[in-house]
C-alpha cells in the first residue's frame, strides 16, 4: 500500500507498516570484491535514516543501486513494492542528489529548476513562489546571479541540488554527503529543513555523512556500514553519538 | 624538474580515461596520420613539378622563394584556428617549490611538439634536399632550413601569445582578423603591397647571404620572450582560466513547447550545443558544410549525373545527424547520472534526439535551397536525401548511441579532438555513408535511375512512419544498456 498523493497524511500506525523501500540480498561485486552486501532492509514511510561509514564502505555504491544507476549483481531493490529495475515508476516521488554529476551545469540555476519542475508539471510561477522558501539557505548566493552551474563553488552546487530536490514534493529523499561542502551556516539551515519536512510532510529521507553529530542531530535511524554490510542498524538516542564515536576510534587504533 | 613535468604529462595522456584505448581506435589512428604525412611528404617531394606546372618558364627557386611567406601567413592563419593551447593542468604544480619559470619554459617547451611544426619540415625538406642542395649548396641550404625553422618558431609562439590574449580580449580577434582582411584586399585586390616580392626579397638575400637567416631567428627568440613574459605575469589561476563566468541571455524557444517533454529536452540540448566550446564548434562545421556543394556542382565534370547530388545532399541536409549523433548520449556525459534519476520517459529521451535531428536537418534542407541554381533535379534529389536522413540516417546513429560509452569533456575544442572517439564511431560511419549508394547504383547501372530515388525516398517515408516501432526497440535496447553507458560516463 503506498500514498502517491501528496495531501493524504497518514496515520502513525500507518506509518510504521508502510515500506516505502525494500532490500533483499542486495550484492554488488567489483572484480572479486564484495563491495555491497545487504541480506535485508527495510525503510518504513517517514524515517530520516543517516547512512555513516569509513571510505570506501559501499554508502554511495548503495544510493547508486537503490536509485538504479548501477545493476545489483543479484538480490533487489523495491520502492514501494515495485523493484526499480523493472519499472520507472519511482522517479515520480524519489529525489535524489549524489554529487554534481546530477547537475546540468551549463544552465542557470533558475533555467534548471524551471527544467526539474517541467518534468514535474510544475509551472514557472509555482516553482518562483517554493523558490521563495530558500531564501535563507541560499543567502542571495543562487538566483539572479547570472552565473551557469559550472561556474557555482562547490558549496554553491550542492545547495541547487539540494534544492532542486525538494521542489519536487519527493517522498522519497536521498542526499550523499551533503554537509561535506557547505558552510556552517548552511549545514544548519540544512539540518533544520530535514527536521521539518520530516515533521509537516512524512517524506522518508536517507541522509549519509562523515559528521557523526549532523547525522546523530537530524536521524531517527542511523545505519552503520562497513565493508559493504550494514553492522549496526540503530534507533538515535543520547548515546547514539557516543557509541558511534567508540566504533570509529576503536577502528582506529586496531 | 622539466623532464619531471615531461613525464606527467604523458602519464596523464596515457592513463586519461578517453585516449583511446582501444586497440582498433588506435590502428585506424595510426593509418589516418600516416595516410596524411605520405600524402604531405609525396607532395613536396613533387614540388619542382608542381611549382613548374603552375608558373611555367619561371625559375623554381625563385617561385620557391617568393611562396614560402604565403605558406608561413596561411600557417598563422590555421594555427590560430587549430592549434590548442598547452592543456597541462599547472594547477598542482603553482603551490609546490618550483619556480615559476620553469613552469612556464615547460609550458612553452611542451607546445612545440605539434604537427604544424613538423609541417614545414615535411612540405620543404625533400625539395630543399632535391634542388637547392645540389644547385646553391651546402650554406645555402642550411641557412634556408634555419630560417624556416625560426619562422616556425615564431609563427607557433605568436599563435599562442595571441590566442591567450584574445581569451582575455576578444577585441584582439577582430583586431587580428581585420588587420588580416586588409591585408589580403592591399595585396589581391589593389595590388597595392605584394607578399610574393616581399617573400621573394627575404629568401632571395637569405640566398645570396645565408648568415641573413639568423634575422628569422631573432624574430623567433624575440616571439618567445614576449610570450614568456606575458605568461609570467599572467600566470594566476582565474586569469589563465579565461571566460566570462557570466551567462548571456537566456535563450527561450516558445515554439518547443507545443512538444510536450521532448520538446523541453530539446529545448536542454540547444543550451547544450550552444553554451560548450565542443558541441558550438561542431554545430559550426555544420555550416561551413553547407558550402560543400559548390565544390561538386561548380565542376562540370562532376556536376552531372546523380552521384554528386546524392552524396552532397546527404551531407548538406544530415551533416549535424553524422557530426553531432556519432557522440550522442556523450555529450551529456557530465550529467547522465542525474537525467536518469529525475523523472524523464525514456521514450521521450529518444523522441527528443528524434526532433534535434528533424529541426537541424529542415533547417539545412531550407539553407541549401539556393543550390537551386544548379536545377531543379537537384533540390528534389536533396529532399529525397533529407527524407532519407531523417528517417534511416537518425535511427541509425541512435542505434550506436547505445553502444556508445565514452565520457566527452564539453570545454574542449571540436578540432583534432579525439575525445569519445571510439570504435563504435567508425564502424557507424560505414552504413552511414555506404547503404544509400548500394541502393543506388545498381538500379543506376540497369538504367532505372528514378527507381533508385525513389526506393530511397520511400524507405525514408517507411521509417518515418514507423518511427515509434523503432523508438521501443530503442528503448528495450537502452534499457539494457544504461548501466554500461552510465558507468562509462562517469568521472571516478
Amino acid at each position: 500500500m503506498r500514498y502517491l498523493t501528496k495531501n493524504v497524511t497518514p496515520s502513525q500506525k500507518d506509518l510504521e507498516t508502510i515500506n516505502m523501500i525494500e532490500i533483499k540480498n542486495l550484492q554488488k561485486i567489483y572484480s572479486g570484491v564484495v563491495v555491497v552486501d545487504i541480506a535485508q532492509l527495510s525503510i518504513r514511510k517517514g524515517e530520516t535514516i543517516g547512512l555513516v561509514g569509513n571510505n570506501g564502505a559501499g554508502k554511495t555504491t548503495l544510493f547508486r543501486m537503490m536509485l538504479d544507476l548501477i545493476r545489483c549483481d543479484s538480490g533487489e531493490v523495491c520502492s514501494g513494492e515495485v523493484n526499480v529495475a523493472s519499472n520507472d515508476s519511482w522517479k515520480n516521488y524519489t529525489a535524489a542528489y549524489l554529487d554534481e554529476g546530477f547537475l546540468i551545469d551549463y544552465l542557470t540555476p533558475e533555467e534548471y529548476f524551471y527544467f526539474i519542475g517541467s518534468l514535474h508539471e510544475i509551472n514557472k510561477a509555482e516553482i518562483d513562489e517554493k523558490l521563495l522558501n530558500f531564501a535563507d539557505f541560499f543567502n542571495a548566493e543562487i538566483l539572479n546571479k547570472s552565473k551557469y552551474i559550472r561556474d557555482l563553488s562547490k558549496g554553491n552546487q550542492c545547495k541547487v541540488g539540494v534544492a532542486s530536490c525538494l521542489i519536487q514534493n519527493p517522498e522519497i529523499l536521498m542526499l550523499d554527503e551533503p554537509f561535506a561542502n557547505i558552510d556552517p551556516s548552511t549545514q544548519i539551515r540544512l539540518k533544520n529543513i530535514i527536521r521539518e519536512i520530516n515533521r509537516e510532510k512524512h517524506i522518508t529521507t536517507i541522509v549519509s555523512s562523515h559528521d557523526l553529530n549532523h547525522v546523530t542531530d537530524v536521524c531517527g535511524r542511523i545505519l552503520l556500514m562497513e565493508k559493504g554490510k550494514i553492522i549496526k542498524d540503530m534507533e538515535t538516542n543520547p548515546n547514539t553519538l557516543e557509541e558511534l564515536e567508540e566504533y570509529f576510534s576503536v577502528l582506529q587504533k586496531s | 624538474m622539466t623532464i619531471t613535468l615531461i613525464r606527467h604529462q604523458w602519464r596523464a595522456f596515457w592513463r586519461s580515461k578517453n585516449s583511446g584505448k582501444g586497440i582498433t581506435v588506435r590502428v585506424i589512428m595510426a593509418i589516418l596520420i600516416f595516410y596524411l604525412f605520405a600524402n604531405l611528404v609525396l607532395l613536396s617531394f613533387f614540388l619542382d613539378k608542381v611549382l613548374e606546372s603552375l608558373f611555367p618558364g619561371l625559375e623554381i627557386i625563385a617561385v620557391f622563394s617568393s611562396c614560402l611567406l604565403y605558406y608561413f601567413l596561411s600557417d598563422i592563419l590555421l594555427r590560430f584556428q587549430l592549434q590548442e593551447l598547452p592543456t597541462l593542468s599547472v594547477k598542482p604544480y603553482l603551490i609546490l617549490d618550483i619556480r615559476r619559470k620553469q613552469i612556464i619554459n615547460y609550458l612553452s617547451f611542451i607546445s612545440l611538439a605539434s604537427g604544424f611544426n613538423l609541417a614545414p619540415f615535411i612540405l620543404t625538406l625533400p625539395f630543399l634536399l632535391k634542388i637547392v642542395l645540389p644547385q646553391e649548396g651546402f650554406p645555402v641550404f642550411l641557412g634556408l632550413i634555419v630560417a624556416i625553422s625560426g619562422l616556425t618558431i615564431f609563427n607557433h609562439f605568436f599563435s599562442l601569445w595571441l590566442k591567450r590574449k584574445v581569451n582575455l580580449n576578444a577585441w584582439w580577434m577582430l583586431g587580428f582578423m581585420a588587420m588580416v582582411g586588409l591585408l589580403g584586399f592591399l595585396d589581391f585586390y589593389l595590388h597595392i603591397i605584394s607578399f610574393s616580392t616581399i617573400s621573394s626579397l627575404i629568401f632571395n638575400s637569405i640566398i645570396q647571404q645565408p648568415t641573413f637567416a639568423l634575422f628569422p631567428v631573432m624574430a623567433a627568440v624575440l616571439m618567445y620572450l614576449i610570450n614568456f613574459s606575458f605568461l609570467k605575469s599572467n600566470l594566476y589561476l582565474d586569469e589563465l582560466h579565461s571566460a566570462s563566468a557570466l551567462a548571456k541571455s537566456s535563450t527561450e524557444i516558445p515554439f518547443l513547447n507545443r512538444f510536450g517533454k521532448p520538446g523541453e529536452l530539446v529545448a536542454i540540448e540547444l543550451k547544450l550545443i550552444l553554451r560548450n566550446k565542443r558541441p558550438k564548434s561542431a554545430m559550426m562545421m555544420c555550416f561551413f558544410f553547407l558550402f560543400y556543394g559548390l565544390v561538386f556542382y561548380n565542376n562540370p565534370g562532376m556536376g552531372v549525373g546523380y552521384g554528386a547530388p546524392i552524396f552532397c545532399g546527404m551531407f548538406m541536409t544530415g551533416i549535424f545527424i553524422i557530426n553531432y549523433g556519432q557522440f550522442m548520449f556523450s555529450w551529456q556525459s557530465s550529467h547522465f547520472d542525474g537525467l536518469m534519476v529525475n523523472r524523464i520517459n525514456i521514450e521521450d529521451f529518444f523522441k527528443s534526439k528524434f526532433l534535434l535531428f528533424t529541426i537541424f536537418s529542415t533547417v539545412s534542407l531550407i539553407l541549401t535551397i539556393p543550390y537551386v541554381y544548379f536545377g531543379w533535379d537537384i533540390i528534389l534529389i536533396h529532399f529525397i536525401m533529407y527524407l532519407w536522413n531523417i528517417g534511416v540516417n537518425a535511427l541509425l546513429v541512435l542505434y550506436f548511441a547505445n553502444r556508445n560509452y565514452r565520457r566527452i569533456d564539453l570545454s574542449k575544442s571540436a578540432s583534432f579532438n579525439w575525445e569519445g572517439v571510439g570504435a563504435s564511431q567508425w564502424i557507424l560511419s560505414i552504413p552511414l555513408l555506404v547503404t544509400p549508394f548500394v541502393i543506388f547504383y545498381p538500379l543506376f547501372w540497369l538504367g532505372y535511375p528514378e527507381t533508385g530515388l525513389a526506393i530511397i525516398a520511400i524507405a525514408g517515408i517507411a521509417f518515418i512512419i514507423t518511427r515509434q516501432f523503432w523508438i521501443t526497440k530503442l528503448v528495450e535496447i537502452f534499457n539494457k544498456k544504461r548501466y554500461a553507458i552510465a558507468e562509462g560516463f562517469r568521472n571516478d
